[in-house]
């Protein structure tokens, strides 16, 4: 696992839909800002849970309707990341699926087809947020279970 | 057993011993007969002509089980309803009967067991009828509610399967191509980067459409939260966004089956749609009640009073359509239109005795609506 990024160092997102098109697309936004750096791009749960237990992003971009399930692979990932930020990036508006996504813990909820400024906007807040997370020690003191492996 | 009574005596003719048989001979919608100790018949009347076909002269003398099909001979079946006869004093059944011809048909059957006031068995009495047409009626009807319950089924199933096509590929397709030329507009500059806003703009706006679809054809979520709960969500996260105040009251004794609830939001849809689109409403008020042992909807806009049929086809097809689905539930619709007052549909749809059917049929089209279109008639 890497250690905590320096203070000023890019911030890692790692992005989570199963639509190549739109992982495609997401990277390509991502990686067109200086102050982002992509630290990888997952196409289902197994995948994005390995990603980020093995990068340690500060900010995680995810599906709802994500092969494995979007609500656990919030909940994997918050376990085998601590400090890190999950931003919603779906299909649906509507509020019981929301809902779901608020009860396992996610920090933002887009709903895909607003800006590309809206959407880094809402990047730059939750990585600012895992940082200072990360800078006051929250990180290394980690949740009670942060220790155990999401897939053994 | 005449049980003459005094009044009767002396206006009209006593009724006697030959009176009553004569009622009994000629009675047409019972076959009423006896059978002697052993089971062979020894009385017949025309009700039992009408219904098994044999003459008094054919039949009298014969064993009672040459009424009863092959397989209930082999089971026993006529010699164990006379001996349930003598143990309770009169047995009930109904079932499969043998005409003289062959034919079958339907039968309600009591045998009532005759002792005389010694205790001795002296026979059986016998009276039977024809339930062939009510069990008839009673099949359709199942038939109709099974053939409901897959409609609505397959369509649900047809209108899933659409809003996952649109939704994992159309709306994410376009939307990667938003965010594209949003990224292309912002490396190229002006005079280009103003077109490609617009562009992106305009994809945008199709994406929010096509999403408003996918929720439209997205299972309503019923079966979880039951039908007044699903009808407050769609308020909240879909029509109150249209900019219209909604009310909603919720008055059921009893969920009604999942294919009635489906079927009763549905048409809800489509009515809240027509309010949208063509009554100019500030407000609409809907009310869900139990009523007559099924569930009465009304959707009531404060609207122009001027209903979608005078709009063009589509409009009209959508009318239609909710009619369709009433009318395919059992049940009825209409609407009432007053210019500034505002209009209101209403309908009621039966509910379903539990345990429809679970399986999925292939799609059937809904109703056939083509051809309603004479008989629409919204005032």
């Amino acid at each position: 696992m890497s250690g905590p990024a320096a203070p000023d160092g890019p911030l890692r997102v790692l992005i989570c839909d199963d639509n190549e098109m739109l992982r495609a697309a997401l990277a390509e936004v991502v990686g067109a800002q200086p102050d982002l750096a992509l630290a990888g791009s997952a196409a289902d749960a197994e995948e994005a849970i390995r990603l980020a237990t093995a990068e340690q992003p500060h900010v995680v971009v995810l599906d709802v309707r994500f092969p494995g399930g979007g609500p656990h692979t919030a909940r994997q990932i918050t376990r085998a990341v601590p400090g890190v930020r999950i931003l919603v990036f779906s299909a649906y508006g509507d509020q019981a699926t929301r809902s779901e996504m608020a009860a396992v813990g996610v920090a933002d909820y887009l709903v895909k087809g607003t800006t590309n400024a809206r959407l880094l906007a809402g990047i730059r807040a939750l990585g600012a947020e895992a940082r200072s997370a990360t800078t006051s020690g929250d990180r290394a003191g980690g949740t009670p279970d942060g220790l155990r492996t999401p897939r053994e | 057993m005449t049980g003459k009574r005094p009044a009767e005596r002396s206006a009209t003719p006593a009724p006697n011993e030959t009176a009553f048989t004569l009622l009994v001979t000629s009675v047409l919608d019972y076959g009423i007969f006896m059978l002697d100790p052993g089971g062979y018949v020894s009385t017949w009347n025309a009700g039992a002509e009408r219904i098994k076909g044999y003459r008094a002269e054919d039949i009298i003398g014969r064993h009672f089980s040459v009424f009863y099909p092959p397989e209930e001979i082999a089971a026993r079946k006529p010699h164990l309803e006379l001996e349930a006869a003598i143990a309770d004093g009169r047995l009930e059944d109904e079932g499969w009967r043998i005409r003289k011809d062959g034919s079958r048909f339907w039968a309600n059957v009591v045998i009532t067991a005759l002792f005389d006031e010694t205790g001795e068995l002296r026979g059986f009495g016998k009276v039977t009828r024809d339930m062939t047409e009510r069990r008839a009626a009673e099949q359709e009807l199942t038939d109709r509610r099974r053939l409901f319950t897959h409609l609505v089924q397959a369509q649900e199933l047809e209108r899933r399967r659409i809003a996952w096509d649109v939704h994992d590929d159309s709306i994410q397709a376009m939307v990667a191509v938003g965010m594209r030329l949003q990224l292309l507009a912002d490396r190229v500059g002006e005079p280009y980067a103003d077109e490609l806003s617009r562009l992106d703009a305009s994809v945008r706006e199709a994406v929010g459409r096509l999403r408003n679809l996918t929720f439209r054809l997205q299972p309503p979520g019923i079966d979880r939260h039951g039908l007044a709960e699903s009808l407050s969500q769609y308020l909240t996260d879909v029509v109150g966004k249209w900019g219209l105040e909604t009310s909603l009251v919720g008055d059921l004794a009893r969920e009604p089956a999942a294919e009635t609830a489906i079927t009763a939001f549905r048409i809800v849809q489509e009515a809240l749609l027509n309010v949208r689109k063509h009554a100019r409403a500030r407000s609409v008020r809907i009310s869900v009640t139990s009523e007559n042992r099924g569930v009465l909807v009304r959707v009531a806009d404060d609207g122009t009073g001027n209903p979608a049929a005078s709009h063009g086809l589509r409009e009209h097809f959508g009318l239609m359509e909710m009619r369709e689905r009433a009318e395919t539930a059992g049940g009825w619709w209409t609407l009432r239109s007053e210019p500034g007052v505002g209009t209101t549909v209403e309908f009621w749809l039966p509910d379903l005795p539990a345990g429809g059917s679970d399986e999925h049929l292939p799609g059937t089209p809904f109703g056939s609506l083509g051809s309603r279109s004479s008989t629409q008639d919204p005032r």
